[in-house]
């Protein structure tokens, strides 16, 4: 055997396994077309956002490097949804694309146990009984053996880039496609679908007229991603946010019979929510607007980034509507816009380990399963890398519930309903999202990355100390009653007089950082301690009638579905149930409760074949 | 989710119709084979196994042993999935009387059929698709279902009307929720801002109580009320009774006093299935088995939902009545009724209803007040959408609890995350009803109504 492990691309998710992998001490081969594009940022140059921020910090939290590579190379940060509840707030931030590729491929080099290797894989070595995977073969006729392998190829897969008339083989502009691996695949009798995804026009700072933009600053304080440390000391450099209008509109429906993905030329699906100008335009032609966000792409290039506009037309159509933007007037066009479409795995081919159903030892991760985002991408290195490591220790994998982490979430959705569109996280996803904080992911999550041996020690000791400190806080807040002394300071606590403060913080409008005054003791904690002891007690209501909800879930979950079930032969259920049970083959009742269109009595059917083999 | 023991298509057997006497009765068999067996059991024209689905044979039941006929019978044959329970079936319609309908049970139980476990045909049919959860309750109550009107309240059920209602409700909710969600997960985006609206959510509020309040309309016409009739004796109540009843069942007489204990009848009055209690005549006695009598008659009163008081116009409003009257006052609904107006044509004290139960003068205007006391201001007719069952009450005041805390969060400006989890919830009880809405048709009605993304 020549490594326990390979992973195939470096990518955001490839970078996660590979580190993983060599970091549970397993000999690693890193394999990528191009070791000078690891780590690469192909689109917006931020990571974090909505449900994202909560990826990163989780991934952070298991013992995943994306927290630190962001926090080490941001040039601008934003708490998203202050106003909008502290369940739904998450950290954004600008990254410089040039610095994060090169830490993030600094890191790998470094890393003992982890090889890299430059060279395409175009094929699959399988054992006798085509059961298993028993290593890779590369363009250059290499061949490479391991125990188990991870596939990360992002958007290279037989890729093809789509700008108005142009097309041709890619998966980056100016990067080759990696032809040859999804034929292997589709040869193997894998599901192999096509999606589509697309990118703005890059342009030159010095072509943009700020003056006629609103400036969009940072925040001062940046707060870390990762939990490892409390400060960061990074730049801070504004957006600047601009609008289309109704020429820019006029120029981009003549020319729509353009479009590759209007003209048919596209044929796989592109993301509802990430909609190119096209389709905004197309299919909202009452908006009269269309918001910009220009983005620096680095501390060290001119070039920036036209966030909100993505677009395949044609690159002079591209160049005149693009003019008819406030700010844009005399803009230079350094890359245009385009679409690209590539091969995708319907992920319903996986077990939630990530593992595939047909091949033993494949993991699968990132976009190859139809997901669009980095930190969707790097959750799935991380859990692929992890579960492989942990199938190579002989141990059971790590499943995280929908309950206890976004990335549970994630996986459940991808492997239970699979995707036929490129799918991105929302928190609306999430039925637990108040109980899924960003800030709680360490209390969620770093104890089960230390159990496997991915997280460190010191990050574990930290840990155990917020703890303690926080359950310090929260009992101090219950045991001190509010007195009537405190109420003559303080007339809104009145209605609480002989009540504890930690019933006083169940009013919205009762801060924490108010009672500090009051209680002197408070101040003596890190006020990041403080605030989440708060939301802790400020939700708990909400959480307790969640948990409710969980455990009735749970239950359901506890039920073990073998996946060797032969489902033609099980009595009572549907037609439609029995095809679609034969295809996800859940692991457990309440999965199987989740994939669309089936019915509670083909449920009722499961439980009663799972209980009568308990108790036969 | 409890699942019978039993195997899930083998050939069950049922009676449809009441077990007791009525004109008509009739067997239902469903289950894989069940044509071929049936037939077996079927002498008629042609072969039942012939008969394509929706047609109805004339023939003989006879067990194929003895050669023995138990009854002449139509058989309606239904082919699957065309039949109520997705599979094929057949129904039998023989002449009512019990002993009937037991030698035919007992026939098809030698001939490979076992009865049929309680919903057990409804939940084939569940299974089979061809009814969702709301529907399902329907039908068990139409099956039970006393009246006409409960009928056609479950009939309009079944085709529908609350499932409709509910769903549109759910919809509206759906739309404010994805503007919430819209502006949760694109905080930099939706620049023109939807603030969620709370005109739809005290619509859905009203129409939320509005349902919730037809739940004792529901009620009455599924269980029926209980009417007791009382007064004096020899104030007519057996006479009224029987009038209602239209059945010789309690003793009448002339001497005060004869009907002793309450009896009980089941009757349909202004469409309204009513379980009715002749009481005991109500005066001070010292005969010890009539004293038991009229203490039973005060426990039935209490227990009633309508008490339809006697007066005897004859001998006028006594002392007694009136304090009868005042004890019933407050506690249950009384219509008042002057009877005998037939042999003492004084006019009627206010509040009462001139009445002859022996010549059924006022009957009418006694319907009336029978309705309007059990109904109130209810007018729900054929097609209205009722609630009556108490999942489906539970559910509903869920979602009303669950609104009033989303209203009052969007009042007090509390924070998106909780605003959105409260509102879930209201969803989340509305789709216990009629079905869950999935995270994933959230997001499709964010995308259909905003343009978001970058």
């Amino acid at each position: 055997m020549d490594f326990d492990a390979i992973v195939i691309g470096a990518g955001h998710s490839g970078i996660e396994a590979s580190l993983a992998l060599a970091r549970l001490g397993f000999s690693t081969l890193l394999v990528t077309q191009s070791l000078d594009a690891v780590g690469r940022l192909s689109c917006n140059p931020a990571v974090g956002g909505l449900a994202k921020g909560n990826l990163v910090r989780e991934i952070d939290a298991l013992g995943g490097e994306m927290a630190k590579l962001a926090d080490r190379t941001l040039i601008q940060f934003r708490m998203l949804n202050r106003s909008k509840g502290p369940a739904v707030q998450a950290p954004r931030a600008q990254t410089d694309k040039e610095a994060y590729a090169l830490l993030a491929k600094h890191t790998l080099e470094a890393e003992k146990n982890l090889s890299l290797f430059q060279d395409t894989v175009t094929d699959f070595i399988v054992n006798a009984a085509g059961t298993a995977a028993e290593g890779v073969v590369t363009a250059r006729g290499r061949r490479f053996a391991s125990r188990v392998t991870v596939l990360t190829t992002g958007t290279f897969m037989e890729a093809a880039i789509f700008i108005g008339e142009y097309s041709g083989p890619g998966g980056r502009l100016g990067e080759p496609a990696a032809e040859g691996l999804g034929r292997s695949l589709r040869r193997l009798g894998f599901d192999v679908g096509r999606l589509k995804t697309g990118t703005p026009a890059r342009v030159l700072r010095r072509s943009v007229r700020f003056d006629e933009m609103d400036e969009q600053r940072g925040e001062d304080v940046a707060l870390p991603f990762s939990f490892a440390y409390d400060r960061i000391e990074r730049p801070s450099v504004p957006c600047w946010v601009t609008y289309t209008n109704a020429e820019t509109h006029r120029i981009i429906r003549e020319n729509i019979g353009r479009s590759p993905l209007y003209g048919g030329k596209i044929v796989g699906v592109g993301p509802r929510y990430c909609p190119s100008i096209e389709d905004k335009v197309m299919r909202f032609p009452d908006r009269e607007r269309h918001q910009i966000f220009v983005e620096p792409e680095g501390l060290s290039t001119e070039e920036m980034y036209l966030n909100g506009i993505s677009s395949s037309l044609p690159e002079e159509v591209q160049d005149r509507f693009l003019r008819t933007v406030p700010g844009l007037k005399d803009i230079v066009i350094a890359r245009p816009g385009y679409a690209v479409e590539y091969d995708y795995l319907n992920p319903l081919q996986l077990y939630p380990s990530l593992e595939t159903k047909r091949l033993a030892g494949l993991f699968v991760a990132g976009q190859t399963n139809g997901t669009s985002g980095y930190e969707e991408a790097a959750a799935q290195g991380l859990m692929a890398g992890l579960n492989a490591g942990l199938k190579l220790r002989g141990e059971p994998p790590l499943i995280l519930s929908r309950a206890e982490a976004y990335i549970g979430v994630l996986i459940d959705d991808l492997v239970t309903l699979g995707t036929t569109e490129p799918y991105r996280l929302f928190t609306s996803r999430a039925e637990h999202r108040l109980s899924l904080r960003h800030d709680t992911a360490d209390a969620r999550l770093l104890e089960k990355g230390y159990k496997t041996g991915l997280q460190t020690k010191e990050a574990h000791e930290r840990f155990l100390e917020k703890r303690n400190k926080i359950d310090t806080i929260k009992a101090l807040l219950e045991k001190r009653k509010v007195k009537t002394d405190d109420a003559t300071r303080r007339t809104d606590l009145e209605k609480f007089v002989s009540k504890s403060f930690a019933y006083a913080l169940k009013d919205p409008a009762v801060k924490l950082e108010d009672l500090i005054e009051l209680e002197p003791e408070l101040a003596a904690f890190p006020p990041a301690w403080r605030g989440q002891a708060e939301l802790d007690l400020k939700y708990e209501g909400y959480i307790k009638k969640q948990e409710n909800e969980v455990e009735r879930v749970k239950r359901l979950e506890r039920l073990a579905l073998s996946p060797d079930i032969d489902y033609s032969s099980l009595d009572g259920i549907s037609k439609e149930a029995r095809e679609k049970f034969a295809k996800v083959r859940p692991l457990s009742v309440g999965q199987a409760a989740r994939i669309p269109g089936v019915r509670n009595a083909d449920i009722a059917v499961l439980i009663v074949h799972v209980t009568k083999r308990k108790n036969p | 989710m409890n699942e019978p023991p039993f195997s899930l298509h083998d050939p069950i057997a049922a009676l449809a119709t009441p077990w007791g006497k009525s004109a008509v009765a009739v067997i239902r068999i469903s289950g894989e084979g069940c044509i071929g067996l049936a037939d077996r059991l079927f002498i008629g024209t042609k072969p039942l196994r012939d008969r394509p689905g929706h047609t109805l044979a004339h023939g003989f039941l006879a067990d194929p042993a003895s050669g023995e006929r138990v009854d002449e019978v139509l058989a309606a044959v239904f082919r699957a999935p065309h039949s109520y329970t997705g599979e094929d079936s057949v129904e039998l319609s023989l002449h009512g009387g019990l002993p009937t309908i037991a030698a035919a049970l007992d026939l098809l139980r030698r001939n490979g059929f076992r009865d049929a476990a309680p919903g057990e045909f409804s939940l084939r049919a569940f299974r089979n698709g061809t009814m969702d959860l709301s529907a399902a309750e329907a039908v068990n109550e139409i099956v039970n279902a006393r009246s006409d009107r409960a009928r056609a309240l479950a009939f309009s059920r079944l085709s529908g009307a609350l499932h409709d209602r509910i769903d549109a409700l759910k919809r509206g909710l759906v739309e404010v929720l994805a503007g919430i969600e819209a502006m949760i997960d694109y905080p930099d985006e939706i620049y023109e801002h939807a603030s969620p609206s709370r005109a739809i959510l005290a619509d859905t509020r009203a129409a939320v109580d509005a349902l919730l309040a037809t739940y004792g309309a529901g009620r009455l016409f599924q269980e029926g009320a209980s009417v007791a009739v009382a007064g004096r004796a020899n104030s007519g109540k057996s006479t009224l009774f029987n009038l209602l009843l239209k059945e010789d069942r309690s003793i009448v007489s002339e001497t005060p006093g004869t009907t002793r204990d309450f009896i009980e009848g089941a009757v349909t009055v202004a469409g309204i299935p009513i379980r009715l209690f002749d009481t005991a005549g109500l005066r001070p006695t010292r005969d010890e088995l009539e004293g038991e009598g009229i203490r039973r008659t005060q426990i039935v009163l209490d227990r009633s939902d309508l008490v339809v008081y006697l007066v005897d116009a004859v001998i006028g409003l006594t002392k007694d009545d009136e304090s009868v009257l005042a004890s019933i006052e407050g506690r249950t609904p009384v219509v008042r009724l002057w009877n005998k107006t037939d042999i003492a044509p004084a006019a009627a004290p206010e509040g009462f209803i001139p009445f002859s139960a022996r010549t059924e003068a006022g009957f009418p205007n006694l319907e009336a007040a029978i309705r309007r006391a059990l109904l109130g201001s209810f007018q729900g007719e054929g097609g209205a959408a009722v609630i009556d069952s108490l999942r489906q009450k539970e559910a509903l005041e869920r979602a009303r609890e669950a609104l009033a805390l989303t209203d009052a969060g969007l009042e007090r400006h509390t924070s998106y995350d909780l605003v959105a989890a409260d509102l879930r919830e209201a969803i989340d009880a509305l789709g216990s009803i009629t079905g869950e809405v999935t995270s994933a048709e959230i997001l499709e009605a964010v995308f259909s109504k905003f343009c978001v993304g970058k």
